[in-house]
């Protein structure tokens, strides 16, 4: 990685300090907002799912849709570097930048489950999974706003990937291999969670190659 | 394509669904100022998008500082500044922190002229950059791009939208850099006036082609308006390089682009006023004159 990569990522975290620190403190708040008995639960968890998408949607909004259409990516793209360096500099950097928050959000969600008496363990397989696949989620969102030039087809995939949400949940947890031990007293790795994890894995692994291979490759930037 | 030139372009065809820069053909030698001329969406920006890196020509080879655009634009962008009047910078960040980001990237960055320009375009480091003017914004731009000491500078209109105290304050700068002997420029504008006041070479385009290109003290010399009176019942004698006539009664008034004592002989006293044209009177007689010829 040459120095304007490196210098690239460091500025992205620089622009969008305010969205990683925010959403590092609102996914902690929002686990031990869950402590607070059964409707601190259903509150903080609806707030830990909110943080996480917004998230996401911030950086896939102000991370390149903006900088493209407030033209600053003219002035990154005027600094020493070819096309594909910008698009690996700023896929790096803006998962990077959703990382960190949602690693933060995913440790104490499960730390939480595991350190409360009145939480079922069960419900770590799926707290994972489903953080996973938020994870996913963005990458998928990150990877469709760097090939895509359209304001149109990025608000398009905002409102897609957030809806596919509640259907993974309503889907994944209708599983029969999961719902059978989410109330339960230890958390149960199947084979059912472990399909699960290795479908998602392998969308991250796809939607954080493919700007590599694809939008790096572009011939028209701008 | 083997030179030294700062720019190169040969053949270009860049075609968009409508919209079409075709066998464009360019060289901005070291030490250059070419000012390039065309009225809007006449393929200024693309042109320069293409010898930044940021489009790839359809046909046609581009080398910028000898090296092959798109394909090794790293290399060529790391000693050319471009500064853009549809650019921006970062937002959230400081035109301080912008300093500091660009010096980080470049070891040439000349801090002490960076503090000059500070002061000269009277921009506060600390300040915002969503708060600042069209003007700030533009003069931000260039001290970025001019304390790095570039070898060759791209400007897509950069006095665009700026008030006029503003414009006389970044051309007055231009004027400034221009004393550097090694350092070429390559400025686009719709301005024939900025264009005039610093360029040594001039390039028309129009409608996605080169129109006519050469050296501005060249333009002024060629190009004249004569005014004649003829006698009555006397037709005008066929004359060399006239690109139009407009004739009202006795009164004609030629426009030629190779101007000449033997012209004028041939025109004898019939003469009544010869005028130099300015350059935008130049630019505008020679876009018509194109159009008509390819019948536009």
């Amino acid at each position: 990685m040459n120095i304007v990569m490196r210098k690239l990522i460091a500025k992205e975290f620089h622009v969008n300090r305010w969205i990683v620190a925010g959403a590092t403190v609102g996914g902690v708040l929002s686990v031990l907002i869950c402590a607070l008995g059964k409707i601190g639960f259903s509150v903080g968890s609806l707030m830990w799912m909110t943080t996480i998408i917004a998230n996401g949607v911030m950086l896939a909004i102000y991370g390149v849709m903006n900088e493209r259409k407030e033209r600053s990516m003219l002035f990154v793209l005027s600094l020493p570097l070819s096309i594909a360096d910008y698009v690996r500099a700023k896929m790096l950097a803006l998962a990077l930048c959703f990382f960190i928050p949602w690693l933060a959000a995913t440790v104490a969600a499960v730390a939480l489950v595991l350190a409360m008496p009145d939480i079922p363990n069960g419900l770590v397989p799926y707290a994972v999974l489903l953080s996973v696949y938020m994870l996913a989620n963005y990458l998928v969102l990150l990877c469709w706003t760097l090939h895509v030039n359209s304001e149109a087809w990025i608000s398009a995939a905002i409102v897609l990937t957030n809806m596919c949400v509640s259907i993974y949940m309503f889907v994944v947890g209708a599983q029969p291999g999961l719902q059978d031990h989410i109330w339960g007293p230890v958390p149960v790795w199947n084979q059912t969670a472990w399909t699960i994890l290795a479908v998602e894995l392998c969308v991250i692994a796809l939607a954080f190659t493919l700007p590599f291979v694809l939008a790096a490759r572009r011939r028209d930037f701008v | 394509m083997t030179s030294t030139k700062h720019i190169e372009m040969r053949g270009v065809r860049k075609t968009y669904p409508f919209f079409t820069l075709d066998d464009l053909s360019l060289d901005l030698e070291p030490g250059q100022i070419m000012g390039f001329v065309g009225a809007n969406g006449a393929g200024k920006s693309t042109t320069i998008r293409l010898a930044m890196g940021f489009i790839a020509p359809d046909a046609g080879e581009i080398r910028v500082l000898g090296r092959a655009i798109p394909e090794a634009q790293a290399a060529a962008k790391r000693d050319t500044g471009f500064v853009s009047s549809e650019m921006r910078l970062l937002p959230h960040t400081t035109i301080g922190w912008h300093m500091q980001f660009i010096a980080s990237i470049y070891p040439e960055w000349d801090a002490p002229y960076a503090e000059t320009l500070v002061k000269r375009f009277n921009l506060r480091p600390a300040q915002g950059t969503s708060g600042l003017s069209q003007g700030e914004q533009i003069k931000a731009l260039l001290l970025l791009a001019l304390a790095r000491r570039p070898r060759l500078l791209i400007l897509d209109e950069p006095t665009n939208g700026l008030d006029p105290v503003a414009r006389h304050e970044v051309m007055s700068e231009f004027m400034d850099v221009l004393r550097d002997d090694n350092r070429s420029i390559l400025f686009s504008s719709h301005n024939t006036v900025d264009v005039e006041r610093i360029s040594d070479r001039i390039t028309f385009i129009d409608r996605g082609r080169l129109v006519d290109s050469s050296d501005k003290e060249d333009f002024l010399e060629r190009w004249r308006r004569i005014h004649v009176q003829l006698p009555a019942n006397t037709a005008l004698p066929e004359l060399p390089g006239i690109v139009s006539r407009v004739i009202d009664g006795q009164f004609v008034t030629l426009t030629t682009n190779t101007f000449s004592e033997a012209l004028l002989a041939l025109l004898g006293n019939t003469v009544r006023n010869v005028q130099r044209m300015s350059l935008e009177e130049i630019f505008v007689a020679n876009v018509i004159r194109h159009r008509e010829v390819r019948g536009q």
